[in-house]
């Protein structure tokens, strides 16, 4: 059985500041690391293998050289074989680009049973790459899982997915797509030997050249969409919190309050 | 005068007069205290005992006017860097406090042929922070405004070099003043491949107590092989020195008395002083080449595994980790208890239940490098029955953030529970260890350690700076009985650690708290030349009273 993980490569969120006049992020000395839900994806993948030695996880990425680092630490935890796929063809994808990109990858790879993708990227936020691919190449897709189960044959995944109200559970065949918002609630930490053997594992690299695709359907031109702005969220003023250990006063506090607004 | 003789003396430098009255003071305990009270205490919490006046000079100038001062008044000074010493060393004990605060710049910089090396010379009350940040961006602020046109250029250079640096010694606390950890030598984990501060210091320039200013750049002034030295004042008149007979302590860290050695460098005498000889206005660093690093938590199944891990660690040259520090049976222990309390307190995956011990280094580490080969590694830790599969290890930046919290969460356990056991009984605190031994006699004290705090059935753990051999033994009394019983046998050990050619103190310094353990390491005779050394310099006895030595008749 052979599960395919995509990893994307992202800035450290908590550093990025977006530059007030040109609305780009601001990257200097910003540390990339492995989006943080493509590492759930992961964590999904390796709970799946445990005691199955027949589960290959293969990791894909799409993105410039550096994006290697990303998928090392896929290997790190314990992905069999990695993908990344880099060209300057690429560059300027939005999200259905890439999809059909990804797609083109995993039709040449021998047979998928399940891919496993992060709900969305903490840089981009759009959570549509994911959805897209499975629609490109025809499968069925379950969104936001925090579980899963393989059924006896293999035939089948049972996923617990997140809603606005709780869980759900829905049983999918394979092969299909899930994406995932939540895996361990530690994040998973490496033991040096599973660092160095990461780097004796198949790393390779595929180009525009090996998806037999025009070029027009890549990169900015293959793209539907285009990012016209990026900028900072207005910032709000912080509310007004009223105390409450006494609760006549707090009373007072909000009908004052309320009265001042015209509201009552 | 001919060579050999300038070797062994050294010219004081006349700083120019200005009036006293221009420098910026605080008048009275009262109003110290009321507006500038951080002054009066450092991290150690020790009372203080009254200060006239708080001073903040701005340069050399104006510290000269106020020592100048000070002295006529015949009141003592005590020197206030960042304050966050352990052991008293900046609580004022009456007269003067002299913060050193304005002196906070980057004043030079050069490349240095002989040593390949560049070098940095900034003021002393520039935080261990601001420096590494600085050089880290290689920005430092305000210096191309001062600096002469020879200095902006060797910075042009600097900023052009592709590789990064960085100032190795690394004593925890980063908002300590570079002024204060030359002061006391200051060490940390790190010092394991980088060593103590003092390997890293290039020159000084020292305030006397009669205002006068020595320039120390390392590898000009030597004692000789008596260990004389003579210091001439701006008025010609000279000072003969005579440093102490005995003989240093066989450990990389030490804080506990002042350098001495036949023929040494005269700049070691001030590294490590804790200022008794002067004030330190300015230091001129060595930077190093910085390098990525991996962090690993090697787990053994025993104490003497790990032991036999940190010594065959050393016996390989070709292994360099940058720290080696060890946690005991009874660490992992407690950190066991407080991960079943709170996992995220500890952030880590589950502590193996079949650990004995745990050693954990950081060691260089390229992300990217193809194929790195650490079969040295892998063979010393499957000697001493272990694997690297049995580890934690991390190189990114979040990683090694991650674990170096890990690495705090003991002392912090170990202080969270002496606090809780403080509600009942107020006098108790918790009982640190801070002695050194030499390579050779690690397992032996070892073995002290562990007889002897199994049979006196207290509650313990170790933790520390084991590459070193510097080990934190830490009792946790229960109560003032059990506090009583740890302090003797925390004598016995200082007895045992001077035995083995050790020290008292490898990096805490001795201050106004620790001098009780100076006597253990040194005869009575052998303080009385410490304290001739310091009246020979300052004979007033002015600077930092009641630091390190008691000396009578001092200024009062």
């Amino acid at each position: 059985m052979r599960v395919l993980v995509c990893a994307k490569q992202v800035p450290e969120v908590t550093d990025v500041q977006v530059d007030p006049e040109t609305g780009t992020l601001n990257r200097d000395g910003v540390a990339s690391i492995l989006n943080p839900f493509c590492e759930y994806a992961m964590d999904l993948a390796l709970d799946l293998k445990k005691g199955m030695d027949d589960v290959e996880i293969v990791v894909l990425s799409m993105g410039p050289p550096q994006a290697r680092a990303a998928l090392m630490r896929c290997l790190e935890m314990g992905a069999d074989r990695a993908i990344l796929v880099t060209d300057r063809r690429f560059a300027g994808a939005d999200t259905w680009a890439t999809a059909l990109t990804i797609s083109k990858i995993v039709e040449k790879l021998d047979k998928v049973d399940l891919i496993l993708v992060g709900k969305h990227a903490i840089d981009g936020d759009t959570a549509q790459v994911g959805p897209e691919l499975a629609e490109c190449l025809n499968i069925p897709q379950v969104t936001y899982a925090v579980g899963l189960e393989l059924d006896e044959k293999r035939r089948r995944v049972r996923v617990r997915r997140e809603t606005d109200r709780g869980h759900q559970v829905v049983q999918m065949r394979l092969p299909g797509l899930v994406s995932v918002s939540k895996g361990a609630a530690l994040r998973r930490v490496c033991s040096f030997q599973d660092i160095l053997e990461a780097r004796r594992k198949e790393l390779i690299t595929m180009t525009a050249d090996d998806l037999g695709v025009d070029e027009s359907e890549l990169g900015l031109k293959g793209s539907l969409t285009q990012v016209v702005k990026i900028f900072p969220p207005v910032e709000r003023e912080a509310g007004r919190v009223v105390d409450g250990t006494n609760p006549p006063l707090a009373a007072r506090q909000v009908v004052e309050f309320l009265k001042d607004k015209h509201f009552v | 005068m001919n060579n050999t003789n300038s070797q062994h003396e050294i010219r004081a430098e006349t700083v120019p007069e200005i009036a006293f009255d221009t420098v910026r003071r605080i008048d009275g305990l009262e109003e110290i205290a009321a507006n500038y009270a951080p002054y009066l205490a450092d991290e150690s919490r020790l009372p203080h005992q009254g200060a006239d006046y708080l001073f903040f000079p701005n340069d050399e100038a104006e510290l000269a006017a106020v020592m100048r001062e000070m002295s006529r008044q015949g009141k003592p000074v005590t020197i206030s860097g960042a304050r966050t010493g352990l052991v008293g060393g900046a609580v004022p004990a009456g007269g003067a406090i002299v913060s050193m605060d304005r002196f906070d710049k980057v004043v030079d910089i050069r490349y240095d042929e002989g040593s390949k090396e560049w070098r940095l010379s900034v003021e002393s009350a520039v935080s261990l922070r601001d420096l590494g940040d600085w050089i880290n961006k290689k920005s430092f602020p305000g210096l191309l405004g001062r600096a002469s046109p020879e200095t902006e250029k060797q910075f042009g250079l600097f900023k052009e070099d592709p590789r990064s640096y960085f100032y190795p010694p690394d004593p925890t606390e980063m908002s300590a003043s570079l002024g204060g950890t030359v002061a006391t030598n200051a060490s940390g984990a790190a010092s394991f491949r980088y060593g103590a501060t003092r390997e890293w210091i290039r020159g000084l320039r020292v305030m006397l107590a009669s205002g006068e200013v020595l320039d120390v750049p390392r590898g000009k002034y030597f004692v000789t092989g008596d260990r004389k030295f003579t210091v001439v004042n701006g008025a010609g008149e000279r000072t003969p020195l005579t440093l102490p007979s005995y003989r240093m302590p066989e450990t990389k860290k030490n804080t506990a008395g002042f350098f001495s050695a036949p023929g040494m460098d005269l700049i070691d005498l001030f590294i490590g002083s804790e200022g008794l000889f002067g004030i330190i206005t300015r230091v001129e660093i060595a930077l190093e080449v910085w390098h990525s690093s991996i962090s690993v938590v090697q787990f053994l199944p025993s104490d003497e595994a790990a032991l036999d891990f940190v010594i065959g660690l050393r016996e390989e040259k070709d292994i360099r980790p940058e720290f080696v520090e060890f946690y005991d049976d009874g660490a992992l222990a407690l950190l066991r208890d407080r991960q079943r309390e709170n996992p995220k307190f500890i952030d880590m995956p589950p502590i193996p239940e079949d650990a004995g011990a745990a050693v954990f280094y950081d060691i260089e580490f390229d992300g990217n490098a193809a194929a790195p080969d650490f079969s040295r590694l892998e063979e010393v830790t499957r000697r001493c029955g272990a694997s690297l599969a049995q580890t934690w290890a991390g190189y990114e930046r979040r990683d090694l953030a991650r674990f170096r919290h890990f690495r705090h969460a003991l002392p912090e356990t170990v202080n969270s529970i002496i606090g809780e056991r403080k509600k009942a009984h107020p006098g108790l605190h918790k009982l640190g260890t801070d002695l050194a031994v030499p390579d050779a006699c690690l397992r032996e004290i070892w073995q002290f350690y562990k007889e002897r705090l199994a049979a006196a059935g207290l509650e313990w753990v170790v933790f520390g700076h084991i590459g070193d051999n510097h080990l934190h033994v830490n009792i946790l009394p229960k109560d003032m009985d059990e506090l009583a019983r740890g302090l003797d046998i925390y004598r016995d050990f200082a007895r045992k650690a001077v035995d083995l050619h050790g020290t008292v103190s490898a990096e805490h310094g001795i201050g106004k708290m620790k001098k009780k353990f100076l006597a253990v390491m040194f005869t009575p005779d052998e303080l009385e030349e410490m304290a001739a050394l310091k009246l020979a310099l300052d004979p007033q006895a002015m600077m930092n009273p009641g630091d390190i030595l008691d000396i009578q008749g001092a200024v009062q």
